[in-house]
C-alpha cells in the first residue's frame, strides 16, 4: 500500500506522461478498489462540477482540458469514460485519473464508458498499449479489473443524469440501474450493456444500433419520463455546443401518449436533464 | 517502383478474409487452405470486408442466373479468391473460370492448388488431366494463368491457352487491382476487352471519392508501404468511374458507393453480422464506406439492368 507522499510522487510522475512501475500500478489498483466499490451504480456528484467525455488516451488533451478548467481538488471533475483506446497514452491517461481518484476521492468521480472492456480493448489499442509499454499484460489485467467497479452512471445535484452510452428499454428507474451488479465484464446485452452502449437518435422510439450493441433512442423516450436530454459537445476551439434533444409528439397536456402503469413506473422523472457521450 | 509491393495486398486482403471468415462474417470453406496466419482486425475492416464480398456474390450471381451455364469468368488479380471452389460446391455451372495475376502470385496459388487434395479434387474432372507448369495449371474449366495483364499480347496468348472463348457471355472480376496500374494501361486493357469480347460485364470494386482528406491519408500509407496508386486519377468519384469504361468501348456503366450497397444488404442479414462484433464509431464505418464503391460496365444490353439491390 502506498502512502500518499508516494502517490503526489506517482501523480506527478504520471503528470509528465511517463508511467510507474508495475508494482505500483498493482497497489494503486487495490487502493482504487477499496475506493470504487463503495460507490453507487448511480454515484451522486455535488455541482459545481465539470464533466468531460472521452479522453481516449488523449494525454495531452487531458493536460489541456486540467490547463482550461482547473486542477484537481480545486475543481471538481466528473469524468464519463472511455478513458482508454485509440490515443498514444491510454496507460498515461488512466493511471493519472486513477491516481487523482485515490488522492482525492471526493473531488474526482470516474464513471465506466464501453471503452473500459477486456474485449473493446484488446481491439483498439489499450492491451496492446500495455504489451508495449510494460512487456506484458498484466498492466492491462490490473487495469481491466479495476474497470468492473467502476460506476456506471453519475447523478448531479440529484438532477442531472449522466451516463457514457444512454437508456435501456430494460431500465424505467433510477432504481434499477442502483440494483445492478456491475462488478463484471460489460455484458452483451442487458440494462447494463444499454447504459453503455445505447446512442441518442433523432427518431423516436428504440430501434437496433447499428453499433451491435445497445439500443437508437429517440426524444419521446426520453420524454416518457418528464425527462429533457441534452449532448454537451466541446470542439477543438472549445467552444460549447449544448444540443437538448427536441420533444416531438407530446400531447396538449404536455405529457407523451403513454398508460397509466408507465406513468406509476417512472421514477426517473426525478430528472431534468439527462447527458450522454457516445 | 517493383511490382511487390502491390503483390504483397493479395496477402493483406487474404489475411483480413479470413478473419472475418473466422469470426463468422461470411462462410468460405476455402480460404484457410491458402491463408494460415489469421490477425485480428477492426471491426470497421471487417465489415467493409463483408460488405464488398456481399457486393461483388450480388453481381457474380445475377451474372450467372442471366447468361446460364455457357457463363465464362475471368478474375483479374484473383490473388488467393476461392469463389471457383465455392461456385462448385454450390453446383453452378459455368463454361471456363480463368484467374489472372502476375506469374508470382499464381505460383504459390498453383502450388498451394497442388499441394491440397481438398481443392485439387475439386478442380479435377473425374478423366480430365491437370496440367501444371511453375505459373499456371489448366484442368478441365479452371484456369489459373499468370501474367502481367499491362501486356495485351501475353494476356490474349495465355487466355487462348485457357480456352476463353470470346463469344461467350463474359464476367470480369477486378478487386483493388485496376487502381494500381497506370491509366493508358488500363484503357488499353479495357478497350481491348471491349472489341474482343462480344457480350459481357466488368465487375470493379475499387477506391472512389479520393478527393478529400481520407483519400490523402490513404495514398499516403499505401505509399508507406511503397504502393503508388497509379490509377488513381479514375477514383476521384463515381462518375470518373463510369466514364472509364464508356471512354473504352463499352456500352454501358452503372456505380455505387459502398454505403449503398451496404444499406442494399437484408436488414436480417446486416443486424446478424453487426452482432458479430461490436462497432466503436458508425462514423468511421460509414466514411470507410463513402470511398469505396463497386463500378459496373456493359458490353451488350442483356447485362445492362443490374442493379444493386436485395443483396
Amino acid at each position: 500500500m502506498c502512502d500518499s507522499s508516494d502517490l503526489d510522487r506517482q501523480i506527478e510522475q504520471l503528470k509528465r506522461c511517463e508511467i510507474i512501475k508495475e508494482g505500483e500500478v498493482k497497489a494503486l489498483c487495490a487502493k482504487a478498489r477499496e475506493i470504487l466499490v463503495e460507490e453507487s451504480n448511480v454515484q451522486r456528484v455535488d455541482s459545481p462540477v465539470t464533466v468531460c467525455g472521452d479522453i481516449h488516451g488523449q494525454f495531452y488533451d487531458l493536460k489541456e482540458l486540467f490547463k482550461v478548467g482547473g486542477d484537481v481538488p480545486e475543481t471538481n471533475y466528473l469524468f464519463m469514460g472511455d478513458f482508454v483506446d485509440r490515443g498514444f497514452y491510454s496507460v498515461e491517461t488512466f493511471l493519472l485519473l486513477l491516481a487523482l481518484k485515490v488522492r482525492y476521492p471526493d473531488r474526482i468521480t470516474l464513471i465506466r464508458g464501453n471503452h473500459e472492456s477486456r474485449q473493446i480493448t484488446q481491439v483498439y489499442g489499450f492491451y496492446d498499449e500495455c504489451l508495449r509499454k510494460y512487456g506484458s499484460i498484466t498492466v492491462w489485467r490490473y487495469c481491466t479489473e479495476i474497470f468492473d467497479y467502476l460506476s456506471l452512471s453519475a447523478i448531479i445535484d440529484g438532477k442531472i443524469f449522466c451516463v457514457h452510452g444512454g437508456l435501456s428499454p430494460s431500465i424505467q428507474t433510477l432504481d434499477q440501474i442502483r440494483v445492478i451488479d456491475r462488478k463484471q465484464e460489460v455484458p452483451h446485452d442487458g440494462p447494463m450493456c444499454d447504459l453503455l452502449w445505447s446512442d441518442p437518435e433523432d427518431t423516436q422510439g428504440w430501434g437496433v444500433s447499428p453499433r451491435g450493441a445497445g439500443y437508437l433512442f429517440g426524444s419521446d423516450v426520453v420524454a416518457q419520463c418528464g425527462n429533457v436530454a441534452a449532448i454537451l459537445e466541446l470542439n477543438e476551439h472549445l467552444q460549447r455546443d449544448f444540443t437538448i434533444l427536441k420533444q416531438h409528439l407530446r400531447r396538449p397536456g404536455g405529457y407523451p401518449q403513454r398508460n397509466r402503469r408507465q406513468i406509476t413506473s417512472c421514477n426517473m422523472k426525478l430528472v431534468d436533464y439527462f447527458i450522454c457521450y457516445a | 517502383m517493383g511490382d511487390e509491393p502491390v503483390m504483397a495486398t493479395n496477402d493483406d486482403a487474404s489475411d483480413c478474409k479470413r478473419g472475418a471468415v473466422q469470426l463468422g462474417y461470411w462462410s468460405d470453406d476455402y480460404i484457410s487452405y491458402f491463408v494460415k496466419h489469421v490477425e485480428r482486425r477492426a471491426p470497421e475492416i471487417n465489415r467493409g470486408y463483408y460488405a464488398r464480398v456481399k457486393g461483388i456474390e450480388n453481381f457474380i450471381q445475377k451474372f450467372i442466373n442471366k447468361a446460364g451455364s455457357s457463363a465464362q469468368i475471368l478474375n483479374f488479380g484473383s490473388g488467393f479468391d476461392t469463389l471457383y471452389w465455392k461456385l462448385k460446391d454450390e453446383g453452378i455451372q459455368i463454361s471456363n473460370y480463368v484467374e489472372i495475376d502476375f506469374p508470382s502470385v499464381t505460383a504459390r496459388k498453383c502450388y498451394m492448388i497442388k499441394r491440397n487434395k481438398q481443392l485439387l479434387e475439386r478442380i479435377h474432372d473425374q478423366d480430365g488431366e491437370v496440367k501444371l507448369s511453375a505459373t499456371d495449371l489448366h484442368a478441365g474449366n479452371y484456369h489459373c494463368i499468370g501474367v502481367d495483364i499491362r501486356n495485351i499480347h501475353q494476356l490474349e496468348d495465355k487466355l487462348y491457352q485457357a480456352e476463353v472463348n470470346f463469344n461467350r457471355p463474359t464476367l470480369f472480376i477486378a478487386e483493388c487491382v485496376l487502381v494500381y496500374i497506370e491509366n493508358e494501361c488500363v484503357n488499353r486493357l479495357l478497350s481491348w476487352i471491349s472489341s474482343k469480347f462480344k457480350s459481357g460485364l466488368f465487375v470493379n470494386y475499387e477506391m472512389c471519392n479520393m478527393n478529400d482528406t481520407f483519400g490523402d491519408v490513404m495514398l499516403g500509407n499505401l505509399k508507406a508501404r511503397g504502393c503508388t496508386l497509379a490509377g488513381i486519377a479514375h477514383c476521384k468519384n463515381l462518375d470518373t468511374q463510369k466514364a472509364r469504361f464508356i471512354n473504352n468501348g463499352w456500352l454501358g456503366s452503372s456505380a455505387w458507393d459502398m454505403v449503398q450497397v451496404y444499406y442494399a444488404i437484408s436488414p436480417s442479414e446486416r443486424h446478424r453480422i453487426e452482432k458479430i462484433e461490436f462497432l466503436d464509431e458508425q462514423e468511421l464505418l460509414i466514411q470507410l464506406f463513402q470511398h469505396y464503391c463497386i463500378c459496373i460496365g456493359w458490353l451488350s444490353t442483356e447485362f445492362s439492368e443490374f442493379s444493386c439491390t436485395d443483396i
